[in-house]
């Protein structure tokens, strides 16, 4: 994956790049910032896994240096009878000072890039019911609701 | 994206495998374990990665635009002969590193954090078989006088001691050392494939990508671990302590500052189009990389020891106890610092002058081994590297030696391979009917 900078519709000098290892700490950040948890531990095994198996499918937003966004995904095969490649993204946060600045859609872009690069002709994603602004920044990528839906049972 | 995998000729694979059951015998171990510790990841194979479809033109330096090279033939003599450097020195650290990291493999704490660092050694193996593969698969003629074969035999036949950058001729003195070694010196090594990734020599650009994926990892298993670690060391549980790390940390980041080389080199590479950086920037932008990896070291660590700081005030609280304030019971010596760049150096700008890690200048070399003690782990001080070191530092410190001429003998070369039949090195297995000429017993 290359790296990219910002369209015009998004803020100036925004870059996004790779998943690093030194991505840790920022990731931590903006999930404290959005969820009030600090729990670097969940970040360090993610980010470990997402480093493993393919540091080009996950990706950074940064401005002037600074990490303000993250998504991270991977490409699978075999799963939930989907036998073809399909892109998965997985994880995403931006940093709530930096939304509006089109950061979610430069990070889709670079991932579905990726994605395509590997073979893969679908992405997917789950997004809960009620995360109505998930759901409408999905959309606005393109996404649509899928017939393959989510079952779960408690134990 | 569309990667080609090959394989060498079977005479030098199967020395290369042959070279794995001597220096990597937990392979078929790691290979037997990789579901439970790495699930739905695909198996590890030892190949040579070629990915296709990158740029075609040269991307820097004097004759960027023009179509980059295919053989080593077409370029100037003096090109070739830097790329073949690069590519011998690029083998030699990849086996090197596993000669290092299997003497304290066994010793870690933690089997996920020991797997970590075992499948980081296969991939660097694959590394060197890639590095082995450009060898393989050109004619240097025009620029050595040894053959591919005797090359690949030279690089097997390095053990640490004879390696061709000094961070790989250094012992590993305990887990701590696999780790911090990941940490610094594989960041080392992303920067430098990194920069690779442009070179003019269109099979070095396109063994890149691959090696960069896997470098990632690499890079994880070192600084996933040091958090870990930091933060039982903030909760006084485990064995490793924050001044335990800091020694470790003091004994490697000279050697990575030293494998960008001289601070005053680099643009040979530049001008020939092998390398889109200078020495010092490249080294520049490595230290401040490794500035961010200890600035999040120390707030994960100040947060486990202070639960109660919140995001906001701990980078605050950082930077007070940074400045040399005592706060809510922590020490600013509780925290890790990255020593300055003239630290035990002895290549480039600064080599054997004596500088403290703060920067502090040292007259006396007493004084300044005194400090070395309390800022270096005691079993690397007991060990030769430092030996030799201390040795040269006195004779430049009499006058007996240049630091020019210091910084040239180091590593002393102890090669333990080569002809000699009684040689511990790895010789060619020939079992193959059509086995290049070169090949030994």
């Amino acid at each position: 994956m290359t790296e990219r900078t910002s369209s015009p519709a998004a803020a100036d000098g925004l870059r996004i790049r790779p998943l690093g290892d030194i991505d840790i700490t920022p990731i931590s950040s903006i999930d404290e910032k959005i969820s009030g948890r600090y729990r670097p531990e969940v970040w360090e095994r993610q980010i470990g896994y997402y480093l493993r198996r393919d540091p080009e499918g996950s990706v950074v937003a940064e401005l002037s240096g600074e990490v303000v966004g993250f998504m991270l995904g991977e490409v699978r095969s075999g799963e939930f009878g989907l036998e073809e490649p399909t892109g998965w993204i997985e994880v995403l946060g931006v940093d709530p000072a930096h939304r509006g600045k089109a950061i979610g859609r430069l990070m889709a872009e670079a991932l579905l890039g990726h994605f395509r690069e590997l073979g893969a002709h679908s992405v997917r994603t789950l997004v809960d019911e009620g995360a109505e602004e998930l759901r409408a920044f999905f959309s606005s990528l393109g996404f649509e609701p899928s017939s393959l839906r989510p079952f779960v049972k408690t134990l | 994206m569309t990667t080609r995998t090959t394989s060498l000729p079977k005479s030098f694979h199967d020395a290369v495998v042959k070279w794995r059951e001597a220096f990597l015998p937990d392979y078929e171990f790691l290979l037997d374990n990789w579901d439970k510790h790495f699930p739905n990841d695909p198996q590890f194979e030892l190949c040579a990665y070629r990915q296709l479809g990158m740029c075609t033109e040269i991307e820097c330096g004097e004759l960027k635009g023009k179509p980059k090279y295919v053989r080593a033939a077409e370029m100037v003599p003096e090109q070739a002969h830097h790329l073949l450097g690069a590519i011998r020195a690029q083998a030699s650290t990849e086996f090197g590193s596993i000669q290092q990291h299997r003497l304290t493999l066994a010793r870690a704490q933690d089997e996920g954090e020991q797997f970590w660092i075992l499948r980081m050694m296969a991939e660097e193996l694959r590394h060197g078989y890639q590095m082995l593969h450009l060898l393989a698969e050109d004619d240097w003629s025009s620029v050595s006088k040894d053959s591919s074969s005797e090359m690949i035999e030279e690089i097997l036949s390095m053990t640490t001691g004879s390696h061709v950058l000094g961070a790989f001729n250094i012992d590993f003195d305990s887990f701590v050392d696999n780790v911090v070694f990941c940490a610094l010196i594989d960041r080392v090594g992303k920067y430098q494939l990194t920069m690779q990734r442009q070179s003019a020599y269109q099979p070095m650009a396109e063994s890149m990508p691959q090696m960069l994926r896997e470098e990632a990892f690499h890079l994880a298993a070192g600084v996933v671990p040091m958090r870990r670690w930091v933060t039982s060391a903030a909760r006084d549980e485990g064995f490793i302590t924050m001044d335990m790390l800091q020694r470790a940390i003091n004994k490697w980041m000279p050697r990575g500052l030293e494998m960008f080389g001289d601070e005053r080199g680099g643009g040979t590479n530049v001008r020939f189009g092998l390398k889109p950086m200078k020495n010092a920037e490249a080294q520049r932008l490595y230290r401040e990389e490794v500035e961010k990896v200890v600035r999040d070291l120390n707030l994960r660590y100040l947060r486990a020891r202070l639960p109660e700081l919140s995001l906001a005030e701990a980078p605050r609280v950082l930077d007070r106890l940074l400045a040399g304030e005592v706060t809510d019971g922590v020490r600013p010596e509780d925290l890790l610092r990255l020593p300055c760049s003239g630290f035990l150096r002895r290549r480039g700008v600064g080599a054997f002058l004596m500088v403290g890690t703060g920067g502090e200048p040292y007259d006396d070399l007493s004084d300044y081994l005194h400090h070395l003690a309390g800022a270096l782990p005691e079993a690397y001080r007991v060990g030769r590297d430092f030996k030799d070191y201390v040795d040269a530092l006195g004779q430049v410190r009499r006058g007996e030696l240049t630091a020019e001429a210091a910084a040239a003998q180091m590593p002393a070369l102890r090669r333990v391979g080569g002809a000699c039949p009684c040689s511990k090195s790895v010789r060619w297995v020939v079992d193959a009917e059509a086995a290049p000429s070169t090949a030994g017993a």
